[in-house]
């Protein structure tokens, strides 16, 4: 049975002449799990909303969406606000209440049932999600993967029939990312709920999904199995979701084979038994020769701790990155990497031990002196970054730091604006930008200090796999430059491709430090996936264009 | 948590509203003064001693202050200390200045407890059966204002280091603080959007909303709800009686001490440690549990 | 906290003159000579004797309600110059240690000083119409005792109503007309 029609469906925002949409056209049926994957400002998003009818926004649409063979405008309020659930990107905004009881029961409040009523569904909701330990907590004590998992539940206590979710993973770390994607399975599978979702994850969902939409720059690309997508967009050239595709299938596309697409890990190691041999096991790489550099971060002992009662945060660590390197760092979800950055920027004192920067003790600086031309730190968030009305505002607030006249600044800022080509957005509010494109500017904002050495917290969160790539480059460049740079970040396969050298951050402390090539290899779990699906062959692939090369130099000769 | 915290949310009010009104509404010292050691005692229970103790001093400054404060203004009373601009200043005064302080201190203390007990859902429930729309305003409020607080604190850390108001002096600190409080306020009311669009996704704005709460009537409260009944009528009967009455001026009357009174002050004195004796008998009662484990 | 409390003290302390019993009773009286201006005072409260009933159970005594009424009978006091009302008032309650009690007149609104209770006897002390009037040469003046400044032979009483001044043959609206 249909449960979602969408016909025809064209949308343009007011004031603006291109379409966010054009004529969209498919349908879902019930029990179904889609995900809808595209580029950044492809409709994605805007499509999402227009389904559900309290979200859809302003402007000129045409076409209609027929739910269960009613139209839209045609449900009644109860209906359209209960059997459609709609889950949102940011976990922390969704929340309402002061509780995590209060909030569960929030939608049944809303629909007006009586306590009796209330109290059975949400007994049997938290039940389901495992959240009966933390029921009576308050709502800011929760993880970000807790929280997600809230809202969640708090909409499935409506009991919908079709859950939509827009990108629900981007903010997570990737556990709480991989348990909130195993739930929406458990609720596909157990309780026959559609599920429509937009993600830029794709390595996990694709297996998953019964098929899989692709938009492109408005229109609808593809909309088929996954395996067939992954087939087919091989055929497509410059399209811009092929970035974000899950290993297997980009190894796949990047060789020429009679297999089926793979999806999983497992698949990608069978198809590629199947097809390659493994004569050449290790590929060749040029020494990434640093000279001796002199060190521009030096922790020697370093113990910290925010108040004397908690407990210690770092302990004992020892840490040198050298001039004109990238140096990532990885770790589980609160282990202390942002305190770690933190130290290093000089916001948290240690209690033990020492740090310097280019030499010179980090307490001997005195006032803004090494933040100029010195040291930046761009935090997770970076939004927090901004705090004028557009991005050009915001970037000439820096000539007071720099104690430069309008005019320098301005030069600079054209610069800067060349090098990232955000030279549209400087008129902008800084809101108004899109994740990567906030990102951006903040990396832009933090250019205009001249650093040399920049600190980077998560800065791929949130971001598609375009800016990603972008970001790469941009930081190569910078690199080039003899910037230092430091990074810490959940996201393997972008420290993979970026980084000089790679650390794990566990139990207070740095252990193994290394090159990527030595680190990943000796990983089984904190490594790229596209090592894991070649490790039972070849001994050094690290990334996709790896395993490519290494596959290209052993064909199988039939 | 105490005993007394479990109890359901209307006991534990109507009980403050009692106290409250016992403890405002009569002048007797001995009254007066249970009511103060009833609320010590209860505080006592709440939080550790240690904790009491460092407050000590304060309350001992409080009443002294208030103590004094009225004699300079009541000249009333036959025994004169001295003459203070031609007006007396007199020992019952003093008595009586002495009594109101420790009436102002035994609400400090009763509010303190309740405080702690009476937490912010439980309030919720009592004001959401009245106006639902209200409580769920002040729920969203109690949610943003930590969170609020949060997110200046990292606003703050990031602007440090990008260099912002890095200078030790007064007037940078004041501006990087109001640059700080405006991020604040547009960071606020852009995400707020967002928490506004998952309300009316889950349905706000429908018509008849309910209030739900987690609390139940056990048959422990209705036994409250007895015993604070009786206790009213016992009251009211006493200070209908005149048992309740103690003359400050212009001498000092006599305490009471007929076997009516008597029976009064025990029964006042009971209602106001009700708190802590039940708290003690529940640790009473878990120690012999335990040793017979 | 503290640093309020020194301040209290300090402006408190500037404006206060402190005198111990002894001292404030040690008072001189002026002995009256031939060609000294001479004023009269009295204090009564009579008309409680007619509305026990409402006086404050606190009060019934003769202590504070004399058998006759009379609190200071009519006795002659020497006027100096510039005297008001209030300051031979002052003097003889000082000089016969009669207990009373006055708000000054930098503390209330009408810029005079104001009698809150004289020998314990104050404002509603019986019923909620009672409180004290003073009247010079029979009638009432109307306006604040610190206001009125006295002549010689003048007589000044003190009455204690129960009724607002009509039991005193004097009332706030009587007067006016």
């Amino acid at each position: 049975m249909e449960i979602l029609r969408v016909e025809n469906l064209n949308f343009s925002y007011p004031l603006r002449e291109e379409q966010a949409l054009t004529d969209i056209s498919f349908n879902v049926k019930e029990g179904e799990f889609i995900v809808v994957c595209g580029e950044s400002g492809c409709g994605k998003t805007t499509l999402l909303k227009l389904i559900k009818r309290e979200l859809a926004p302003c402007g000129e649409k045409s076409g209609t969406i027929y739910y269960k063979g009613i139209r839209q405008e045609d449900l009644d309020d109860r209906t359209s606000a209960c059997k459609i659930g709609f889950v949102m990107q940011n976990p922390e905004n969704q929340i309402v209440t002061e509780k995590v009881w209060h909030e569960l029961a929030f939608g049944l409040e809303n629909m007006g049932l009586q306590t009796e009523t209330i109290r059975r569904r949400v007994g049997e909701m938290a039940s389901f999600f495992g959240i009966q330990n933390w029921f009576r907590n308050k709502t800011d004590e929760l993880s970000g993967g807790q929280k997600q998992i809230l809202n969640l539940a708090s909409v499935m206590v409506m009991q919908p029939e079709i859950l939509i979710l827009d990108e629900p993973t981007s903010q997570l770390d990737p556990i709480a990312a991989s348990d909130f994607i195993n739930t929406l399975y458990k609720l596909n599978q157990d309780m026959g709920l559609t599920i429509l979702m937009t993600e830029h994850r794709l390595e996990e969902v694709f297996p998953i999904a019964d098929r899989v939409l692709v938009l492109n720059k408005s229109k609808v690309l593809l909309f088929d199995e996954p395996r067939m997508v992954g087939e087919k967009l091989k055929n497509v050239e410059n399209n811009g979701v092929s970035r974000g595709l899950p290993s297997a299938i980009r190894i796949y596309q990047g060789l020429q084979n009679n297999s089926a697409c793979p999806l999983t890990v497992k698949e990608g190691r069978e198809c590629l038994a199947k097809n390659y041999t493994n004569k050449i096991r290790t590929l060749k790489r040029e020494k990434r020769c640093l000279p001796a550099a002199e060190p521009a971060i030096e922790l020697k002992n370093v113990w910290f701790r925010y108040l004397r009662e908690s407990p210690d945060i770092i302990e004992d660590l020892n840490l040198t990155v050298k001039k004109g390197e990238i140096v990532c760092l990885l770790g589980g979800n609160g282990s202390g990497k942002t305190t770690l950055l933190g130290v290093i920027a000089g916001s948290n004192r240690p209690y033990r031990g020492r740090v310097k920067i280019f030499g010179k003790n980090i307490r001997k600086f005195k006032g803004r002196e090494l933040y100029v031309n010195g040291l930046t730190l761009l935090p997770q968030n970076p939004q927090t970054v901004f705090i004028k009305e557009t991005v050009l505002d915001d970037y000439r607030e820096l000539c007071k730091v720099l104690d430069c006249d309008q005019k320098a600044i301005d030069h600079r800022i054209e610069r800067i604006a060349e090098r990232l080509s955000i030279g549209d957005f400087l008129n902008i509010h800084p809101y108004d930008l899109s994740g990567g494109e906030q990102q951006k500017a903040a990396i832009g904002k933090i250019l205009l200090l001249e650093p040399r050495i920049i600190l980077l917290d998560e800065p791929t969160k949130g971001i598609d796999a375009g800016y990603k790539d972008q970001m790469c480059t941009l930081l190569k460049e910078l690199k080039d430059d003899g910037i230092t740079i430091v990074i810490v970040s959940h996201d393997v396969e972008f420290c993979a491709h970026i980084a000089d050298r790679c650390g794990m951050f566990f139990d207070r402390t740095i252990i193994s430090f290394g090159e990527p090539e030595e680190f990943f290899c000796n990983n089984n779990f904190y490594t790229t996936v596209a090592n894991r699906i070649s490790r039972t062959m070849f001994d050094n692939a690290i990334t996709t264009e790896d395993v490519i090369e290494l596959c290209r130099m052993n064909e199988r000769d039939e | 948590m105490s005993r007394f915290e479990s109890f359901h949310p209307l006991v534990i009010f109507l009980y403050y509203v009692i106290v409250l009104f016992v403890t405002m509404f009569t002048n007797h010292p001995i009254v007066l003064l249970c009511a103060l050691t009833g609320g010590i005692a209860f505080s006592g229970t709440l939080s550790t001693g240690r904790q009491l103790l460092s407050d000590i001093g304060f309350y001992l400054l409080l009443f002294i202050l208030l103590s004094l404060a009225n004699p300079l203004f009541t000249h009333n009373g036959e025994t004169v200390l001295f003459f203070m601009n031609d007006n007396p200043v007199t020992k019952e005064a003093f008595v009586y200045g002495e009594f109101i302080a420790i009436m102002i201190i035994a609400v400090i203390f009763w509010s303190k407890c309740l405080n702690q007990v009476m937490t912010t859902d439980k309030v919720l429930f009592l004001f959401g059966r009245v106006v639902p729309k209200l409580s769920l305003i002040l729920a969203m409020a109690l949610r943003f204002i930590p969170l609020f607080k949060r997110q200046a604190i990292i606003i703050n850390n990031s602007q440090k280091t990008m260099g912002l108001y890095a200078a030790d002096n007064i007037p940078d600190k004041v501006k990087g603080t109001v640059r700080v409080f405006d991020s604040l306020i547009g960071w606020s009311i852009e995400n707020s959007l967002e928490t506004a669009d998952s309300m009316k996704a889950r349905g706000y704005g429908l018509p008849e909303r309910s209030a739900f709460s987690i609390f139940s009537m056990h048959r422990s409260d209705l036994m409250m709800f007895g015993l604070m009944a009786f206790f009213l009528l016992l009251f009211f009967t006493g200070k209908h009686a005149g048992l309740l009455i103690f003359q400050y001026y212009p001498t000092l009357g006599q305490i009471n001490c007929s076997g009516r009174s008597v029976v009064l002050y025990a029964l006042i004195a009971l209602f106001m440690f009700f708190p802590s004796i039940i708290e003690i008998m529940e640790k009473i009662k878990w120690k012999y549990l335990e040793s017979k484990i | 906290m503290i640093g309020f409390a020194v301040l209290f003290i300090v402006i408190a302390v500037s404006r206060i003159e402190i005198l111990s019993v002894d001292e404030y009773y040690l008072t001189h009286i002026d002995d009256i000579k031939k060609d000294s201006q001479v004023v009269t005072v009295s204090i009564r409260c009579d008309t409680i004797l007619n509305n026990m009933d409402k006086l404050a159970p606190e009060l019934r005594d003769e202590k504070y309600v004399p058998r006759d009424g009379i609190i200071l009978e009519e006795t002659q006091y020497v006027l100096r110059p510039g005297d008001t009302v209030f300051d031979v008032l002052n003097r003889a309650v000082r000089y016969n240690k009669i207990h009373m009690e006055y708000q000054g007149e930098r503390d209330n609104v009408y810029g005079s000083a104001y009698i809150r209770g004289i020998n314990h006897l104050y404002e509603y002390s019986c019923g909620h119409l009672s409180g004290w009037m003073y009247k010079v040469n029979g009638k009432y003046p109307g306006y604040g005792i610190s206001k009125y400044k006295l002549k010689d032979r003048d007589k000044v009483e003190f009455v204690y109503t129960c009724d607002l001044g009509r039991d005193v043959g004097g009332s706030f609206y009587s007067e006016r007309n």
